[in-house]
């Protein structure tokens, strides 16, 4: 895929820049004081079901407005400048809903010519979107007749036709089966990339996330439990989890009274970092020493690392 | 987007080229904005209801319907064009066409029926696919306010119908026009015109209101060209019940959308109504027009209520 330098989006500046975000439905609160950035390339919207990720995104939108708090999309404010936002942004829902006698070209170059294009640009883009994102034979089939795969990639044409600086993509594998799904989050990983138009993918799929995303806004009952890029967030040592041979209780009586946090469950203990320390290699000599003190016995030894999983299962609990 | 060609040098023949790849190339040329945003619509919707860009049958209504509205209008023209050959053979074909022929007014009640399937159908055709498909949530997250949204889709119902409420009237001032029937001198001209294209908006304006309304409550466009044609046929049905055999006032007529929209076009033609019953006072034009006001901004409101509710996302 050949592709001219990003030449809109500002690498620096956030793309999405929200704080304090709070929106209610009735006594339903979706969003409570959510602070979100979104920077240029891939960034995923993590969350259950009902989380408020498509909340979000219509507030992304300018489709309805925060009780409290403000937004700022591409520099600007969606709720007085919505049209200008969404001129700029490319917009795939989660709904396969989608005309079903109109052909896939139709469907792709009128939304593009709402968004802006003129006529003859839109129909030139419409095709080559449709082209790029394996349609190029289909193009001219009434959406009706497509699988639920073309359709999601007939919504990622149509998301892109109008050379968008952002594109949110609500749920874009729901419906996939495996090779599709790879086939999809290639397709965005190049968007991201290599076209330079930022990205972001609102899933509750994790590992989606994990494998797509260059950063990730993890949202828990309304607000942002965590945000930032995945290798930080993910992949750290933040102690050791140790397997012995016998019973750790005294081990273990041993560590607390250093300073360590340490827990065990049956013959495994987990150690945590002493307050205000961050060396892990001395953590681990400290560990090696206290098991010799102790007289027992190491089965195994390792980093206790934190994956993302663990970040979003911590914050669903 | 650029796109890069493998030719192979042992064969030099064109057909052995081919794209393999097209490349993606970002866009800085003009954009058109919310108002280009809004024709796009407008076009796109007219080009639906008439079934352009659409398998056959869906181009097979909009055909019948304009053969029903066109059809009596160019048959009036054709009786104009039959006189006159019959006046230059000495028979009194003027006199006998003068007796025949509609005025612009009444020529509203020979294609009435077109007029009614047209309103009927097109308003839910342009309005309840796009609830019922997700089409309204992709226009709106275009640079389209629900407002500009609803003006351009409008917009486009309003140019339907006026299809074959301004299109058939035109029609037939061309025929009398150049067979001797038609209007005499400037001043004549311009106020025929002027009141065709009222009577034909008049027309067009308040049925497109109503059936937008009905057709802006529910996404089934069935049931949508149900209950317009229920409101257009059925009520003027229980009201003129009401008025002869009840002796209601014949104010309650103001009510039956069938009549309503002609009832104007007659005053705009300062022509008498022909829907009087014997002995029944005729309605001052003033009254009819303050029902079709009131008709057009009850529409209007459940249509501004009904597109307040509606959620795109959550």
């Amino acid at each position: 895929m050949s592709a001219s330098p990003p030449t809109t989006t500002n690498a620096v500046a956030p793309v999405v820049r929200a704080r304090g975000l709070v929106k209610r439905y009735g006594s339903t609160s979706v969003l409570d004081g959510a602070d979100v950035t979104v920077l240029a390339g891939v960034t995923g919207l993590l969350g259950a079901n009902g989380a408020g990720k498509t909340t979000l995104l219509g507030l992304l939108l300018g489709l309805h407005r925060a009780q409290e708090g403000s937004i700022e999309v591409l520099g600007l404010d969606p709720s007085t400048a919505g049209s200008e936002v969404r001129a700029r942004v490319g917009y795939a829902p989660e709904h396969h809903l989608l005309p079903p006698d109109v052909p896939a070209d139709d469907f792709v170059r009128h939304l593009a010519e709402v968004h802006g294009l003129p006529s003859s640009e839109a129909t030139s883009r419409a095709s080559d979107a449709l082209w790029w994102v394996g349609l190029g034979e289909e193009r001219f089939r009434p959406l009706g007749t497509m699988s639920t795969g073309q359709r999601q990639r007939v919504k990622l044409a149509m998301a892109i036709a109008h050379d968008p600086d952002l594109v949110l993509l609500d749920e874009p594998t729901d419906g996939l089966d495996p090779t599709q799904r790879e086939t999809m989050l290639e397709l965005i990983r190049s968007v991201g990339h290599e076209f330079g138009i930022s990205v972001l993918l609102s899933s509750h799929l994790l590992d989606e996330v994990e494998r797509t995303c260059d950063r990730v806004v993890i949202l828990d009952g309304g607000k942002v439990v965590a945000d930032g890029p995945i290798k930080e967030l993910s992949g750290t040592a933040r102690g050791v989890r140790l397997e012995v041979d016998e019973d750790p209780t005294p081990l273990v009586a041993a560590l607390v009274a250093g300073g360590y946090p340490a827990e065990s469950d049956g013959l495994r203990v987990t150690i945590g970092q002493a307050e205000g320390a961050d060396d892990h290699d001395a953590l681990l000599r400290v560990v090696r020493d206290h098991v010799a003190d102790a007289g027992l016995g190491i089965r195994r030894l390792e980093p206790q690392v934190v994956t993302l999983e663990d970040i979003f299962l911590g914050v669903g609990q | 987007m650029s796109a890069e060609l493998s030719v192979d040098p042992a064969a030099p023949q064109a057909p052995s080229a081919r794209i393999l790849e097209r490349g993606y190339r970002r866009y800085d040329g003009p954009r058109r904005g919310a108002s280009g945003a809004a024709r796009s619509v407008i076009r796109h919707t007219v080009q639906r209801c008439l079934g352009l860009h659409r398998p056959a049958r869906a181009k097979v209504f909009p055909i019948l319907t304009l053969l029903l509205a066109y059809v009596p209008t160019v048959i009036y023209v054709g009786i104009t064009v039959l006189g006159n050959r019959l006046q230059r053979q000495g028979v009194p074909g003027r006199e006998m066409v003068n007796q025949f022929i509609p005025t612009y007014a009444s020529n509203y009640l020979q294609v009435v029926l077109a007029i009614l399937l047209f309103a009927a159908f097109v308003a839910p055709e342009v309005l309840c696919p796009d609830r019922r498909t997700g089409m309204l949530g992709l226009y709106l997250s275009a640079p389209l306010t629900r407002t500009r949204y609803l003006v351009a889709k409008a917009a486009a119902v309003l140019a339907m119908v006026s299809i074959v409420t301004v299109g058939p009237p035109v029609i037939l001032l061309v025929g009398y026009a150049t067979q001797g029937f038609g209007p005499d001198g400037l001043a004549d001209w311009v106020g025929t015109i002027v009141r065709i294209l009222g009577a034909g908006l008049a027309v067009s304006v308040l049925y497109s209101a109503v059936s937008l309304a009905i057709s802006s409550i529910t996404s089934r466009k069935a049931a949508a060209s149900a209950a317009f044609l229920a409101l257009i046929i059925g009520l003027p049905s229980l009201l003129t019940f009401l008025v002869v055999a009840g002796g209601y006032s014949t104010t309650l007529r103001l009510g039956d959308l069938f009549t309503l929209p002609y009832e104007a076009v007659f005053r705009i033609f300062e022509e008498p109504s022909p829907f009087l019953v014997a002995g029944e006072e005729e309605l001052s034009a003033a009254t009819v027009w303050a029902a079709y006001a009131a008709w057009l901004a009850a529409s209007v409101g459940v249509i501004a209520v009904s597109y307040r509710r509606v959620q795109v996302t959550r």
